[in-house]
């Protein structure tokens, strides 16, 4: 069996000491995968002086080079052809360049059985025929995005009897039905069935300020849930406290803060963060993250801020194996955690770059690309 | 908050003032017109004030929000002064701010020209320049406009607070002043604003332009100031003084602004040569940025993601100079490009003769240059510089600099926002030589 079957395997999903050394040994199967066969992953571990071998304890992971999601928004890395990939996804593009991925079989049954064990953890999972709201895309086969296929994939946790879509397919591309949405959120809320909205969270605090506006207030199922994913990519300057939206959704949908949940990913790294009841992302034992200095790149200690190296061997078809994002994050103990799940908590406090200046030098480069 | 003739007012009163507006504009135009000179006054005392001290509180709140030095509030202060106002005025409206009679040839009249406000003006300012918006309906106001100003949702409340002193030094301005800050996303309140205009002013590129356009009536003349890019030009023979003054442009403008320097064209064809140049810019750049505050987590952040994207990518002929703070990446090419910004720039080989053809390409996008060069040849360079395309050649420190009087993107402000009547007057409507009031005055203050 390889190390990848291994640590998917894993039984406790948050026991990090416990699962390192395999960790490591299922990373390092995994650059050499890459190493084999990807030339371009190749010629950036040796220009760097690297070779799969090397990683040999949970220290040298920090050796192994990153790549950049900004990488792989400019370049497409296969490890493998791609009449042998299963599934491929695209990153959102909220600033016009995404990502794309390529998956095989293999992965995609790993993320499952990982999906399985984190959900079943999480005590997502529920018998009960389940109404789904939707806050993002219809699925459809124009639509690549991660987003939308996780969003969908999501809708699986419980049984579902209908979902509806914030933004639906119509002929000739999606529109957005938010007075559709309230009408079949009314209509939900009369059945006897429990009601789990899925979105990013700025959609999902869109929509309940407008049913707070509309004067709209439901006492949705007890078993109900509010899950949201995705960040809140190019709505940052209108990002709310955690508690005001929870405090939303209890006062417009009934649905109480233990009941809501938050999901972290990323389709550079598929790995599943599900918040704890705190909220906050305990790493499982199918990631590692390096917090990096935002100037030199060298690892930071516990509790300081700076770019955030995530590491997964989840996947064979592109070289995902540790990759940088474009967000800053600092990393908590466990302990300092009440939730009692003994891996250490990501925070993510925001994304890379100039916030709310715009600047014009940038904007007359923005029109230079579409120019010449 | 808005302001309407004088009264600050909440947000939620908008519709009630633009009902008025037809009104009141009827009102106003029906009126002696806007006597530039007592803009003139309004604003030098306004200045005054603000440099002795009176708004030190406001002061300090742009300072920590970082987005101004002292120098730049300075400098904006001294903008408003009587001096820089009335040579702005002879500048940018030239012999025409005062109207002239004219005998043209074979016509069998005479006819008087005379500069006129457009009417109204409505200002769509952007928010990377804080005392912007205030300074763009100043310049409407000096043309003798009326003027609606939709404020960027950036504006921290400094450019109303500037206007509304304004129109208490000087109530006469107050029918010429509204200011309002509906969300650009409020398409509706937009258009009608827009119906008011005569002329569209437009700061910023990409989005805001494209939206201008949409709720434009056709009768609006669409002002635009877009986005531009500037850069330095160096000859080998460069002094380190002169290396110096650049560099503290650099990161004093944290190369945000469309004068901000991106990056550096040396005068040779030899890569060596352009390295040689960057090992002697670099310790300079560096001291420099080393002496201003850090820029914070996220836009270093930033910075270092994309050098180290590009490490990775490892494209030929690219090398980066790095030093403690600041960074040079030297290219083998020679465009044009948008450097990381806070003291990252770029060095390229750009032999003069080529500066034309090279530069041709980004029409439309050239704003300043930064020449750099022993004062013998500064001549033959900046020739070189303009047939390039530049609208704007400065010395490396005084690249960002503003000056009263000067063209924006080769344009007098003042020009766009006003139109030229032409009166034919027949025999008895001249006036007789010498009795004419229109012409200046004996101890009229204008220029």
């Amino acid at each position: 069996m390889s190390y990848r079957a291994k640590l998917f395997g894993w039984r406790d999903p948050y026991d990090l000491t416990g699962s390192d050394a395999l960790f490591v040994d299922a990373m390092r199967e995994n650059a050499a995968f890459h190493f084999q066969n990807c030339p371009e992953y190749r010629d950036i571990l040796l220009r760097q002086g690297f070779r799969p071998e090397l990683l040999k304890t949970a220290d040298d992971l920090s050796r192994l080079p990153v790549l950049p999601t900004l990488y792989f928004k400019r370049h497409e890395l296969y490890s493998i052809p791609k009449r042998r990939m299963a599934l491929r996804s695209t990153s959102s593009g909220t600033s016009g360049e995404m990502s794309r991925i390529g998956w095989e079989w293999q992965d995609c049954l790993h993320a499952l059985r990982m999906v399985l064990r984190v959900t079943r953890n999480h005590r997502l999972l529920s018998p009960l025929p389940t109404n789904y709201i939707v806050l993002g895309y219809q699925p459809h086969r124009s639509n690549q995005t991660a987003i939308s296929k996780t969003a969908f994939g999501f809708t699986f946790f419980a049984p579902g009897l209908r979902r509806a879509y914030a933004l639906r397919w119509q002929t000739d591309g999606y529109t957005l039905d938010l007075d559709g949405l309230k009408e079949t959120l009314l209509r939900y809320s009369r059945q006897p069935f429990p009601v789990r909205t899925m979105g990013f969270p700025a959609y999902t605090w869109f929509f309940l300020r407008e049913l707070q506006k509309d004067g709209i207030r439901v006492r949705l199922h007890p078993a109900s849930r509010v899950c949201m994913g995705g960040g809140w990519k190019q709505f940052y300057a209108e990002k709310v406290e955690k508690e005001a939206l929870y405090a939303l959704a209890e006062e417009v949908l009934g649905v109480p803060e233990s009941r809501c949940h938050e999901f972290f990913g990323a389709v550079e790294h598929p790995i599943l963060y599900a918040d704890c009841r705190e909220h906050h992302f305990h790493i499982p034992v199918y990631s590692r993250v390096i917090i990096r200095d935002a100037r030199t790149l060298e690892p930071l200690p516990m509790g300081e801020t700076g770019l955030v190296n995530l590491l997964t061997p989840l996947v064979r078809g592109v070289p995902l194996t540790s990759i940088m994002t474009d967000d800053l994050g600092r990393l908590h103990p466990a302990d300092s955690c009440g939730c009692g799940r003994p891996s250490p908590w990501l925070e993510i406090i925001g994304r890379v770059g100039v916030r709310g200046i715009k600047t014009c030098a940038a904007g007359a480069a923005e029109l230079l690309g579409g120019a010449i | 908050m808005i302001l309407a003739r004088g009264e600050r007012l909440e947000a939620e009163q908008t519709a009630a003032v633009l009902a008025q507006l037809p009104d009141w504009l009827a009102e106003t135009f029906a009126a002696e017109p806007l006597d530039p000179l007592c803009v003139v006054e309004a604003c030098h005392t306004l200045a005054q004030r603000v440099a002795s001290g009176e708004y030190d509180g406001l002061v300090r709140m742009v300072l920590a929000s970082g987005v101004a030095t002292p120098a730049q509030i300075e400098s904006a202060a001294l903008f408003f002064s009587r001096e820089n106002l009335l040579y702005k005025l002879k500048t940018e409206l030239g012999a025409e701010r005062f109207p002239v009679q004219e005998a043209p040839p074979c016509v069998p009249f005479r006819i008087e020209r005379r500069i006129a406000p457009l009417g109204v003006l409505l200002h769509i300012a952007a928010g990377n320049v804080d005392a912007l918006p205030a300074y763009s309906l100043v310049e409407g106001l000096l043309a003798g406009n009326v003027n609606l100003l939709k404020l960027p949702q950036a504006d921290a409340g400094l450019s109303l607070l500037l206007l509304a002193e304004l129109t208490a030094i000087e109530p006469r301005l107050t029918p010429y002043i509204y200011v309002f800050d509906t969300p650009s996303s409020d398409v509706e309140t937009m258009r009608q604003l827009a119906e008011f205009a005569d002329g569209i002013v437009v700061w910023g590129g990409d989005e805001a332009t494209a939206a201008a356009r949409r709720f434009a009536p056709p009768n609006a003349r669409l002002i635009e100031w877009g986005h531009k890019l500037s850069f330095a030009y160096a000859s080998l023979r460069a002094s380190d003084g002169q290396l110096a003054g650049l560099a503290w442009q650099i990161v004093t403008t944290r190369q945000l602004l469309c004068s901000s320097c991106q990056g550096i064209f040396v005068d040779t064809e030899d890569l060596s040569e352009l390295h040689r140049f960057c090992e002697r810019f670099l310790p300079i750049l560096d001291r420099e940025a080393l002496a201003a505050p850090p820029p914070e987590i996220g836009i270093q952040a930033r910075i270092t993601l994309l050098q180290y994207t590009e490490r990775l990518e490892n494209p030929p002929g690219r090398l980066l100079f790095s030093g403690e703070r600041a960074s040079i990446t030297a290219t083998s090419d020679s465009a044009l490009e948008l450097a990381p910004g806070f003291g990252n720039c770029w060095a390229k080989r750009l032999p003069h003769e080529k500066l034309p053809a090279t530069l041709r390409p980004y029409k439309g996008y050239l704003q300043t240059a930064g020449l750099l060069c022993p004062p013998e040849e500064w001549a033959a360079y900046s020739e070189w510089l303009r047939r390039a395309g530049v609208c704007r050649i400065r010395t490396g420190e005084h690249m960002s600099d503003p000056m009263s009087g000067e063209a924006h993107d080769g344009e007098f402000a003042l020009r766009r926002y006003t139109k030229i009547v032409e009166t034919e007057l027949p025999a008895a409507a001249e006036r007789p030589a010498g009795s004419e009031r229109i012409s200046p005055t004996e101890g009229s203050p204008w220029p």
